[in-house]
Parts: structure tokens; C-alpha cells; sequence
């Protein structure tokens, strides 16, 4: 069984007991590996109904038959469980070491459930699975319990939680390799309310290709075309994610100020161009990367990580802020504390509208980087405005206040670094993300900004919805497989269905991968369905659906939703309510799970 | 949905008019379509590619049968089976010259030149009985394009896919440039010198 180890480790945390069993092979194919296998499993692991942060959820860690292969940025794997801020299925994803090195340790998938008496953590080695106490861990910092547990990043690798998952946060992130983030949903959470600090993994196995010929060919086309691309060869490398700001911010989709505007002054001074010149020491690739776009950067207060675009717009347009040591800073104490960089932000820019318009008291106003640091720490300790409810995330704080509408995000997370009222598509996608708002589920970034494949009308409606479920569902496969979507920004589908012809040595189609992405991507709508979620909360925050963008290139837009919505359930094989029709689950394979 | 954006008519029209002016196909030949929800835009039969009017194009369901299929394309049939069957959002049928002189004396088309083979790597050639219009031709077609993004019918024509008609347009003019390239390139009958590492591996694409 060449591409998938065939084994599935299952570590119940209450009872102590680890067990192995086998990979369901026909699942394995189906559903490839990583979000799609998650979605699979959790949806037998955790009904309806439980609560998030109780015993009964689980984690379920997943590698693909990618990982470790050595292909392109083969080096990601994804956490899979019922979030605690949305209450929907939720897959977070991440890269660096870990996932290749998990891969490594001969498994495919860890789940673990229930709960631990005390703090605890695991270990995974050639010599075995151990559970282990972490009482000397518990209060400790993200980058102090690397370190503790001996990171070594071709050998030893660690996963664990900061202080804002043990004091669970809505909006904790799990972290690996020290700055690396399973970041959305709050995952972290999940793993603070099962008294799991840590994980480490050390691996000797290896996932070895069944056509050494063919994957050695792929490799070479694979690399190639990285490095005919300008994105993946120099924007990336050369400026990191945020080479997209002054675009984005150019044709007025930047949210500035919680989405008040959609162009900001500030942009030049935090762009890519910015970090580059200003905060950068180098930058740094993840295993069997080519690309290397992660920054590393130096402030007076430190060096680390990061930022990301999406962390460098959360903390600064979006709070008001121009000030990129600050930012830098913020970045990096999120990712010291276990936090979500974009929902943290996004948090604190709602909190700001708040101050402004009176709903709540204090100094946190639009531009007050001196705050900044501050609020995290509370939000990570729940303290102050922490303990005030913005560690749940911002619906929940301004809908405590009443004022919800307040709150920029969809499913109750956090919205990203786009407003779509100046890239219909991406509103589309946002309203419909089975996660909550969300840009890695398919980002129209591409086709309606950097012309990939090819630049169409950011500000059309009509065709948008097939464009974002076939970007959706890619990126459903992408997640599966699992690999980083920027590979997708010089290779296709069918170099993705021979790579995987390679390694497994079983013929697979382009659109055999796009029906395996299609297929999770339904499972975790009926996940969502199951829940008690319905079309209804297929949508956008008032102010996105209702109030046109004031100025700039964006102006006079509102997101044209209903018609994009319709257009969509028609395109997916989905009824006027957004449930999948009884043909389309029977095409899928999903009816027997209905 | 009732009525066509003009933004994407303008589509058609331009791709249209550019595929009859570069000679991809005859005043009458080919079609092209795009997919919208669960409708489909088509070339109305009969109309001329190059000259494309509103009234031209045709909506129609991707599943049932509705009045469109009375003036939709010869091809209708085809371009419903490619839809049901890929992630296709955009076809382009036409008739290139000289891939079909090429697809008349070979199982697939291998481009030699730098250009197609970054883009192409391998253009399969499919043949049917009923070359038009068939349930045959529509079942054979599709299932290639599961695995390619653009097919040759031996003897008939090309069927391009993509997110958009522009995608498509990409794939069915660089099949056209790749064929002339290798009908010059057999006809000079000099030995070709080989510069593409792994070429050998395109066959097995």
C-alpha cells in the first residue's frame, strides 16, 4: 500500500489506551488523506450535538499520501475536530517538520479522545507510543516547551499548545516546530480541554514511491515549472505572503478599520516591500520547500517567525495600525501564546469599532499600537477584556454587548484579510466556507487578483459560483493529499493525479482528485447540516451585504450574494436549501452516510 | 437564470471571433459553451463563430431537456457529457487543420517544442464511429478529459476545457501551434536534436 502507512493510531486519553489498528483502504482512497480522511472519520467519532470541549469530541491528526514522499512541499498534515468558536467541523492545516516527521513514525492518522486527569503529553518513537506527564509543562510558553522537549527539525518534532489553549481560548491555535500554526477555529482549545500539552514525534520510516521513475520525472516537471513561475520563484521568496498587500490594496479590497473602508493609508508601510527592507534577516523554507517564503524577522523586542499577510493586515489595517515592529511584535507573541493571528486581530479591530462607538469602555481605539501587546496577553490569559469574553472571539463579545452585527465574520469566525465587496467571489466563498470565513478553502485571491489561472472580473457575479466550488474543491483535494496550495500556483490538478500515480503506483485522473475534493467538501456540509446548521447561515455580516463601499476602486459595491448563492447550490447538486440532493450524495459515494 | 451577462457574451464573441480569424476552424465549424449552475450557454447551431450576436447563444439545462436543445449546437450532447463527467467550466470545439492531419496517422500528439510541452506535455487522439454528435463520441471524449486538458478527435477536431472560455482558448491555440511545428519540423526530415530533459517521459503523460 504504497503512498499510506495503513495504520491508524488511537490514543484514549481517559483510559490511557493506545491502540493500532488499520487504515480502511477503500476510506483511504476515497477520501485521499489528510481534511478529507479527518472529515471522514470524525464524522463517525463525534455526533451531534457534543459539546466541543467536552470528552466526548476528538482530535484526529492526519497525514496524506503525500507526505514525506519528498515531493514539492510535501511536509503539511491537518488536524481534524468540532471547533469550539464556530460549532462546526473544522480541519486546520499546517507546515514545517511535524507532519512529515508524524508521517515518518508509520502512521497515517492519530486520534485522540477523551480526557486526561492531569496535564499530559505524548510521545512517539521507533521504540514506541508513550503517554507521559506534563505537569512541569502547564503554564509554560510555546516556544519554552519546544525547546524543553528537544526540537530537532529533520529528527524530533514538537507539537503543543501555549497558555491561551490551556486557558481555553475560542481562538487558540496548536502550534508545531515552534512557530508554526494549526491556527483557526481554536483547535487549541480542543486539546487544553483535554489536558494535552504536547505532542512529539521521531521517525524512521519512509514513504517510498512505487514508480521511482515516474516520480522522479514529476519531481523534475514539478520543480521546473516552481521556478518558471514569478510567484513561486520570486515574490514568494522575495517578499513573503504579504507581496499581496499593495495589490490588494490597490484595487480596494483591503478591510481596513473592521471593514469601515476598504483601502489603507498605512499599506505601503506594512507591505512586503516593508518587511523586506525594514524587519527581514532572511527567509526560511519549510522541509522539501523550494519556495521559502516564511520571513524571518528582527525587532527591538525579538526575532522570530512571521508575520504572514494575513497577520500583518489583522494587526495592522485592520486595527489601524502602521507600525510594523508592533505588528512584528504582536505576530509573534500570538505564536508564543498559542493564538490565532487573524482572529486575535480581527478580534481586536472589532473591540476598537466598539470603543469608538461607545458600546464598550477604555482606550482601545483605531491606531493605539501601544495596546497591542497588552490585549493579547490578556485575550491568551483571560484577562481584562479577555476575561470580558474576547478570548471567545469577537461574534460572541459583541453579541453579548448587542451589537453582532459588529463582529466581521461568518459562523462566528473571524473573516480575513479581503473585503468582499471589491472581489465578489471571494464573498461567495466566505458565506459558504464550511469552516466559517476562511481563505485557504479556495481563495478567489487568485483568479480575480493575480490572474491565476487567469484574471477574471473581481466584481462580476455571474459564473462566479462554479469557479468557487471548483476552487473549493481543489483546495479540499490540495488539503487531502496533503501539500501547500501555493504549489498550485505553478502546477495543476493533473500534475497532482501523477504524482499520485507515482507514489501509490494506482492511476489516478485530475478529476478523480477533483471528485475525492468535491466529496469532503459535501461530507462536511452534511457535518455542518447534522448540526443544525442551514443555508441561512450561508452569509455575510450586514455591513458587507448592505452598506457600499464608501470610496477607492471598490465604490458603490456591496457583496451581490443572493444570486452568487443560488447560482451555487444549483451548480453543487444542492436543493433551494443548500442540502445536498440524494444524486449527488449517490455520485459522491456519501449515501450510505445519510 | 434568464439572461446573459454581457460581460460574458463579450467572452464569446471576442474568443469566437479570434478562433475563426487565426484559422482554428471554418466560417460554420465549432462551438463553445460555459457552464453557469446547473445551466449551460452554447453556441446557437449554425451560427457563425466569428461573428457572434446575443441572440446567438443558447441557455440550456446541464441535466434535462428544455426548448434550448432545439437550437443549441450539434455538439450539445458532448459538452453536457464533459460537464457531468470533469470539473470543466468553459469548452472550445474546433477544427484545426493540421492537428487533424496529425490525428490521422497517430495515437497521440507529443509536442517537440519548448513552448507546447510546458504547456501540453501530450495531447491524446480519440476516435469514435459516429464522429458527431454521438453518445459514443460524447462518453469517449469526456472520459479523456478527466485526465487532459485538451483532446483530439481523430479526423474531427479538438475539445479544450477550462475554468474559463479564455483557459480553453489557451489550450486549443497552442495544440494548433504545436501540430504546425511538428508537420514542418516532418517535413524538413532533419534528425532532431533533443534538448528536454526527461522527453522520453511525455509519452507516459
Amino acid at each position: 500500500m504504497h503512498g499510506w502507512s495503513g495504520k491508524i493510531l488511537d490514543i484514549n486519553l481517559e483510559t490511557g489506551a493506545i491502540e493500532t489498528r488499520p487504515l480502511d483502504q477503500k476510506m483511504a482512497r476515497l477520501f485521499l488523506g489528510g481534511r478529507g480522511l479527518g472529515a471522514r472519520l470524525l464524522w463517525d467519532l463525534v455526533g451531534p450535538g457534543v459539546d466541543p470541549l467536552s470528552m466526548e469530541n476528538a482530535l484526529i491528526f492526519t497525514a496524506g499520501p503525500f507526505t514525506a514522499s519528498g515531493i514539492q512541499t510535501s511536509n503539511r498534515f491537518s488536524v481534524t475536530t468540532k471547533s469550539p468558536l464556530t460549532g462546526t467541523i473544522l480541519d486546520a492545516n499546517s507546515g514545517g517538520w511535524w507532519g512529515m516527521q508524524f508521517k515518518r513514525t508509520g502512521y497515517d492518522v492519530m486520534i485522540v479522545r477523551g480526557k486526561a486527569k492531569n496535564p499530559v503529553m505524548i510521545e512517539i518513537t521507533p521504540k514506541g507510543v508513550e503517554l507521559k506527564n506534563a505537569q512541569n509543562l502547564w503554564g509554560k510558553s510555546v516556544s519554552q516547551t519546544t525547546q524543553a522537549l528537544g526540537q530537532n527539525n529533520n529528527k524530533r518534532n514538537v507539537l503543543c499548545i501555549g497558555p491561551a489553549g490551556e486557558n481555553l481560548s475560542l481562538m487558540a491555535a496548536i502550534m508545531n516546530d515552534g512557530e508554526r500554526a494549526l491556527a483557526r477555529g481554536g483547535p487549541g482549545a480542543v486539546m487544553g480541554s483535554k489536558n494535552l500539552k504536547a505532542i512529539v514525534v521521531e521517525g524512521k520510516e519512509r514513504n517510498k514511491p512505487a514508480d521511482k521513475d515516474q516520480f522522479k520525472f514529476m519531481l523534475y516537471e514539478t520543480g521546473k515549472l516552481l521556478k518558471a513561475s514569478p510567484l513561486t520563484s520570486q515574490a514568494l521568496p522575495e517578499f513573503g505572503t504579504s507581496v499581496v498587500m499593495n495589490l490588494v490594496n490597490a484595487i480596494g479590497a483591503l478591510p481596513t478599520r473592521n471593514f469601515q473602508q476598504s483601502q489603507f493609508e498605512g499599506a505601503e508601510a506594512i507591505s512586503g516591500e516593508a518587511i523586506t527592507e525594514q524587519i527581514l534577516v532572511k527567509n526560511q523554507a519549510c522541509w522539501a520547500c523550494p519556495i521559502a517564503c516564511t520571513r524571518i524577522t528582527k525587532t527591538e523586542k525579538g526575532e522570530g517567525e512571521g508575520p504572514e499577510y494575513e497577520s500583518v493586515w489583522s494587526f495592522g489595517a485592520q486595527c489601524g495600525i502602521d507600525n510594523l515592529e508592533t505588528i512584528a511584535d504582536a505576530n509573534r507573541l500570538c505564536n508564543d501564546l498559542g493564538l490565532d493571528t487573524i482572529s486575535v486581530g480581527n478580534a481586536i479591530g472589532c473591540a476598537m469599532e466598539m470603543t469608538e462607538r461607545g458600546v464598550i469602555e477604555g482606550g482601545l481605539r483605531f491606531g493605539r499600537a501601544d495596546l497591542l501587546l497588552d490585549t493579547i496577553q490578556n485575550i491568551a490569559y483571560r484577562q481584562g477584556l479577555g476575561a470580558a469574553g474576547l478570548s471567545d472571539g469577537s461574534y460572541r463579545f459583541a453579541e453579548a454587548r448587542g451589537v453582532p452585527e459588529l463582529s466581521m465574520s461568518v459562523k462566528k469566525l473571524e473573516i480575513p484579510a479581503y473585503d468582499p465587496r471589491g472581489m465578489q467571489g471571494q464573498g461567495l466563498l466566505f458565506a459558504t466556507s464550511n469552516r466559517g470565513a476562511c481563505h485557504m478553502r479556495g481563495n478567489m485571491l487568485g483568479p480575480e487578483v493575480l490572474a491565476l489561472p487567469r484574471l477574471i472580473d473581481r466584481l462580476a457575479y455571474q459564473g462566479k459560483a462554479g469557479i468557487v466550488s471548483v476552487h473549493q474543491d481543489a483546495a479540499a483535494m490540495i488539503d487531502s493529499l496533503v501539500i501547500c496550495k501555493f504549489t498550485n500556483m505553478a502546477v495543476a490538478e493533473d500534475f497532482f493525479a501523477r504524482i499520485l500515480s507515482a507514489i501509490t503506483g494506482e492511476a489516478f485522473t485530475a478529476d478523480d482528485l477533483m471528485k475525492a475534493g468535491e466529496r469532503t467538501w459535501n461530507l462536511e456540509r452534511l457535518y455542518n447540516l447534522r448540526e443544525g446548521f442551514t443555508a441561512a447561515d450561508d452569509t455575510l455580516p450586514k455591513r458587507l451585504l448592505d452598506v457600499e463601499v464608501a470610496e477607492g476602486p471598490s465604490a458603490g459595491y456591496t457583496v451581490n450574494l443572493a444570486p452568487m448563492l443560488e447560482e451555487y447550490y444549483s451548480f453543487r447538486g444542492w436543493d433551494k436549501n443548500g442540502v445536498p440532493t440524494p444524486e449527488k450524495l449517490q455520485e459522491l459515494e456519501l449515501d450510505d452516510l445519510v | 437564470m434568464s439572461k446573459i451577462d454581457p460581460r460574458l457574451y463579450e467572452q464569446f464573441r471576442d474568443i469566437g471571433r479570434d478562433i475563426f480569424i487565426t484559422g482554428l476552424t471554418s466560417s460554420h465549424g465549432g462551438n463553445m459553451s460555459a457552464r453557469i449552475g446547473d445551466k449551460i450557454i452554447i453556441k446557437r447551431r449554425g451560427a457563425q463563430l466569428g461573428r457572434l450576436k446575443p441572440s446567438d447563444l443558447v441557455i440550456t439545462s446541464l441535466h434535462g431537456k428544455d426548448s434550448g436543445i432545439a437550437l443549441a449546437s450539434t455538439e450539445l450532447i458532448v459538452h453536457r457529457e464533459i460537464y457531468r463527467q470533469t470539473a470543466a467550466l468553459a469548452i472550445i470545439h474546433n477544427h484545426p487543420r493540421t492537428a487533424i492531419t496529425l490525428s490521422l496517422s497517430r495515437d497521440e500528439i507529443i509536442p517537440i517544442d519548448n513552448e507546447g510541452s510546458y504547456l501540453l506535455r501530450k495531447i491524446p487522439v480519440v476516435s469514435v464511429e459516429y464522429a458527431s454528435g454521438s453518445q459514443e463520441m460524447a462518453d469517449t471524449v469526456a472520459e479523456a478529459l478527466r485526465g487532459y486538458k485538451i483532446v483530439m478527435q481523430r479526423g474531427h477536431g479538438s475539445f479544450a476545457i477550462g475554468q474559463t472560455l479564455e483557459d480553453a482558448y489557451q489550450w486549443a491555440s497552442a495544440l494548433e501551434e504545436v501540430s504546425d511545428i511538428i508537420f514542418e519540423a516532418e517535413i524538413l526530415g532533419e534528425k532532431l536534436i533533443e534538448y528536454r530533459r526527461h522527453s522520453d517521459s511525455y509519452s507516459k503523460w
